[in-house]
């Protein structure tokens, strides 16, 4: 491919450019959407020019929303706050609970192990919904609706397989030798499992904290079920937002910038990891 | 040095603690596991009963009606024939499209690399965010693209609630998110493909269709397919787009699997169908991931060495 | 007392037997080679030792008390892997001194066990290094030390030579006797390399086909070859055989159609069809004999190998000095006579050797 014509260079780059253009253009347009006062963004033929503004971000911040009709309160802030809570404690306690899995997946190769792994691996490919709908009402039985607690319960069901499979990968890729000269030189299983087996895993296991926090942020239907307003992460507040809000669509730009900026720059920190993440572990990037 | 200082007799562990240590620490994930498979017989048991929240004096065990319902039901085909061609469509695109970006990008530049990077970004949106966004642009009084399809000579575009447009919509958006998640894979497969028969071909001056349709897609194919499988058991049951951009409609005409299910839960409270609903989405998806499972299985082996 | 044994130690993977009741006694500071080999389960022989896989069934005393279920970090034994095992994310000194901190040694004990370690192996300029920065050498030397530095009673070394060059594997196998008699430790050595264990060993067990087939002194294994197999493991060039049957009073052979009287009398093997091996060192050239043609000539250090044609076609090699009085050329016919020392009869249905 080194005699590649200059024709065929120019076609490449128009079809990059092109591609480029197509993925990229929403999130810039949105972005600018984000600083604009709703008399500009409704001017017909829409226009680059405009006079930037933060006031869309400080209403959401605020709480405060100007409108036709007066002031109205939201709680944007409160849904952001949700999805923060959300999806860390939904991934610190899958790597509590998963990591020593993962190990116990790796090292011993044992009939439940492998069975317990690929339910949840089928379960992963299930229609959420399916799980969903009777958990919604024994959750009302339980007094688990709308609590933190029941959220970050079925939130496991994101990110607890992914975190099996893929640390599961790297500690198979570890030598076991490597395990056994530490226990051989006098140290326990557990403290094996601490000062080796963990330190040498963890890219891997950082990497896929990082991704399932993408998920469980970007998670919709879980919370759509089982959360009301006051609980509900970003993905579902902004569609509630919309309908709230009306015609704010500056301010309905700014959430979605407010609610996707976290994912894009955590994307950024696992990026070296992400194909391997999205493949749950299948293909190393 | 201690020379093997060692003090009383060393402890003997009983082979009932060692035996028992792996089961031990995959303790929690086994009830994740109980977790997940009791409401998931929950609804397998809901889908024989006539079960509707607002008419609970009705409940009563059915055995198969509902599903034996289905057959009978034009609302029930419509939710098939349009999660089929729903899932098809988006998947065939994002692979041809996906494909197509990961050839392009294949060479490991770093403008390349950029992209590809950037590329990443649709795919970490949210997609029922991202359907807001494509929201915001379709609308028909501002949206940028509502303008620039009106300047192209379609003045009155109503993409998502027009019945015309509406499942090109949701499809363009779908493709927008998920085409980087075919590229990326694809990406990796072909950066990992040996050099040498490409090499070899490009010495005796073989024709590049001939190299692509001969050497590089066989070579490429296991991890076209665990790609394709992928994306096809997510978008058969995709809610969140849908649901964000036109909650199913207009009229039936985005009905699909997940999207019915939960109108039929929530506004209907019919749980009995919505169940069989489920069931039936769920042995589809069933059936096409061990498929699934299998070549993912594959490709994990190459990567990692070990089963 | 022996320190260390195996009363019928046996180990399979679901179906597949690895091994089947090995017996085994090694006496204290006595090292025993076990030679086999690759896929004949020397190193999960070891790790079975070392406690980090269980045995399928069977016992492992350490001085005499059953340590089947001990778990590896009390039985205080040492071991070198063949990949080094090195934790990579510690200096070498790190490496060195973690079964001292293990034993929860001051740091003062710490740091001269390392030190002294360090020392005996020649790696005392490397120890601030990280793993990857170290060469095979001084990785496999940087695994002796960690493996000898808390002074363990048992030392298990996994053919700790197999992956460095070869010059340093010489120089190794000078060192290597001193360093393990220094340190006093009754040892277990893996190894597929004869010469590495004829040079090692108290005692050379051969692992072959699930067990020991034999457990002997190297000069026994050498002179007096449980069978077959064990002789040809053991020589380079290794022993020359032929089918043929013994007469019936059990005093001679017939190779390449003359008679050849035999020192020993096998008399209860007497008309049996046995195979017939002589070790290339054994063989001498003579006035007459029996006649062979000489097809190559091959100098071979401070030896001379020649490749010979007996009649009936018989392929044998020879092992002469190179100061033999005459090195004949290729094409001319010599006459062969045999050293009791280096022959051997075998049952050739068995394998077994024939004694004398």
């Amino acid at each position: 491919m080194d005699h590649t014509s200059t024709l065929e260079k120019v076609i490449r780059g128009i079809l990059l450019a092109l591609v480029v253009i197509f993925f990229m253009f929403p999130i810039f347009w949105i972005f600018l959407m984000s600083f604009q006062t709703n008399e500009s963004i409704l001017r017909i033929p829409p226009s680059l020019a405009f006079t930037p503004t933060l006031e869309n971000y400080i209403a959401l911040v605020t709480g405060q929303m100007k409108t036709a009709a007066g002031s109205l309160q939201l709680n944007f802030m409160q849904n952001l706050w949700n999805s923060v809570l959300l999806s860390s404690a939904s991934v610190i306690i899958s790597l509590i609970l998963g990591v020593p899995a993962a190990y116990a997946f790796a090292r011993f190769k044992f009939r439940l192990g492998e069975d317990i792994a690929f339910t949840l691996l089928s379960f992963r490919f299930a229609p959420p919904l399916l799980v969903l709908l009777p958990l919604s009402l024994y959750f009302k039985t339980l007094g688990l609706t709308n609590t933190y607690i029941g959220l970050i319960w079925v939130y496991q069901l994101i990110c607890l397989p992914l975190i099996l499979w893929i640390v599961r990968g790297y500690f198979e890729d570890l030598s076991p030798d490597i395990e056994h000269a530490h226990r051989i030189a006098g140290y326990s299983w557990f403290q094996t499992f601490r000062k080796i087996a963990v330190p040498l895993a963890l890219p891997g296991i950082a990497a896929a904290g990082l991704l399932a926090f993408i998920f469980a942020w970007n998670n919709f239907v879980f919370a759509l079920v089982l959360a009301s307003a006051d609980k509900q992460p970003v993905t579902v507040g902004a569609l509630a937002f919309v309908t709230a809000s009306g015609i704010q669509y500056g301010q309905i730009a700014a959430a979605i910038i407010f609610s996707i900026i976290p994912t894009f720059v955590l994307a950024m920190f696992a990026q070296r990891y992400l194909v391997e993440g999205l493949s749950l572990g299948a293909v190393k990037g | 040095m201690t020379s093997s200082a060692m003090p009383g007799r060393p402890a003997k562990q009983s082979r009932f603690a060692r035996k028992a240590l792996p089961y031990l620490l995959s303790l929690p994930a086994l009830l994740m596991c109980i977790g997940i498979l009791i409401p998931f017989f929950t609804a397998v048991y809901y889908s024989l009963l006539r079960y509707r929240l607002n008419l609970p004096a009705m409940k009563g065990f059915i055995w198969f009606q509902n599903y034996i319902n289905f057959f009978s039901d034009p609302k029930f085909w419509n939710t098939l024939k349009i999660s089929l061609v729903y899932a098809g469509l988006t998947v065939v695109l994002e692979l041809l499209l996906g494909l197509a970006i990961a050839m392009l990008l294949q060479k490991r530049t770093r403008l390349n690399n950029f992209i590809s990077i950037l590329l990443l970004l649709p795919l970490m949106t949210a997609p029922a965010l991202a359907a807001l966004m494509w929201k915001l642009m379709t609308n028909p009084n501002f949206g940028i693209l509502s303008y620039l399809v009106s300047i192209l000579g379609f003045p009155d575009m109503k993409w998502g609630s027009d019945p015309a447009t509406a499942l090109f919509t949701v499809t363009l958006v779908d493709v927008w998110v998920y085409t980087p998640f075919m590229m990326i894979l694809l990406l990796a497969g072909l950066r990992s493909l040996p050099p040498a028969p490409f090499e070899a071909a490009a010495l005796d001056g073989v024709p590049r269709s001939f190299v692509f349709f001969r050497i590089t897609l066989p070579m490429l194919m296991p991890y076209i397919l665990t790609a394709t499988l992928f994306r096809l058991l997510d978008s058969i049951q995709q809610f969140d787009i849908i649901y964000a951009m036109t909650q199913g409609g207009p009229g039936d005409k985005l009905l699909v699997f997940q999207v019915q299910a939960y109108l039929d839960f929530f506004q209907a409270t019919n749980v009995g169908r919505s169940a069989a609903l489920m069931i039936i989405l769920w042995a589809i998806t069933y059936a096409l991931s061990n498929v699934f499972i299998k070549q993912w299985l594959k490709l994990r082996e190459k990567a990692h060495g070990v089963g | 007392m022996s320190q260390l044994s195996l009363k019928s130690l046996s180990k399979s993977f679901g179906s597949f037997k690895v091994f089947e009741n090995l017996d085994l006694q090694v006496a204290n500071g006595e090292i025993v080679v076990i030679f086999g080999g690759s896929g004949t389960g020397k190193t999960i022989l070891l790790r079975l030792i070392a406690g980090v896989e269980e045995p399928t069934s069977g016992e492992i005393q350490i001085d005499g008390e059953d340590a089947t279920d001990i778990a590896p970090e009390h039985r205080n034994v040492g071991m070198a892997f063949q990949n080094f095992a090195l934790f990579p994310h510690m200096s070498a000194a790190e490496n060195i001194a973690s079964p001292l901190r293990a034993a929860k040694a001051s740091e003062d004990k710490v740091m001269a066990g390392v030190a002294k370690a360090a020392k005996l192996l020649k790696i005392d300029h490397v120890l601030g290094h990280a793993p990857r920065e170290l060469s095979n050498g001084q990785k496999q030397r940087t695994a002796l030390a960690r493996a000898l530095a808390a002074e363990p009673k048992i030392l298990l070394l996994d053919d700790p030579l197999r992956n460095v060059d070869a010059k340093l594997r010489f120089e190794m196998r000078l060192e290597l006797p001193r360093l393990l008699r220094q340190s006093g430790a009754t040892v277990l050595y893996v190894t597929q390399d004869y010469k590495e264990a004829m040079a090692l060993a108290d005692r050379i067990a051969v692992l072959a086909g699930g067990k020991f087939v034999q457990v002997a002194t190297p000069e026994d294994i050498y002179l007096r070859p449980a069978n077959l197999g064990v002789a040809r493991l053991f020589g380079d060039p290794s022993i020359n055989t032929t089918d043929t049957v013994l007469s019936a009073d059990g005093r001679s052979v017939t190779l390449a159609g003359k008679p050849l009287a035999l020192a020993a009398d096998h008399a209860s093997h007497a008309g049996k069809p046995v195979t017939f091996g002589v070790r290339p060192e054994a063989v001498s050239l003579v006035k007459s004999g029996i006649p062979a043609e000489v097809m190559a000539v091959t100098p071979l250090n401070e030896r001379v190998v020649l490749l010979l044609t007996a009649q009936g076609g018989w392929e044998l090699l020879a092992s002469l000095p190179s100061s033999a009085a005459s090195i004949p050329d290729p094409g001319s016919t010599v006459h062969l006579a045999f050293a009791a020392e280096g022959t051997h009869l075998f049952d050739k249905a068995t394998g077994e050797r024939l004694h004398g």
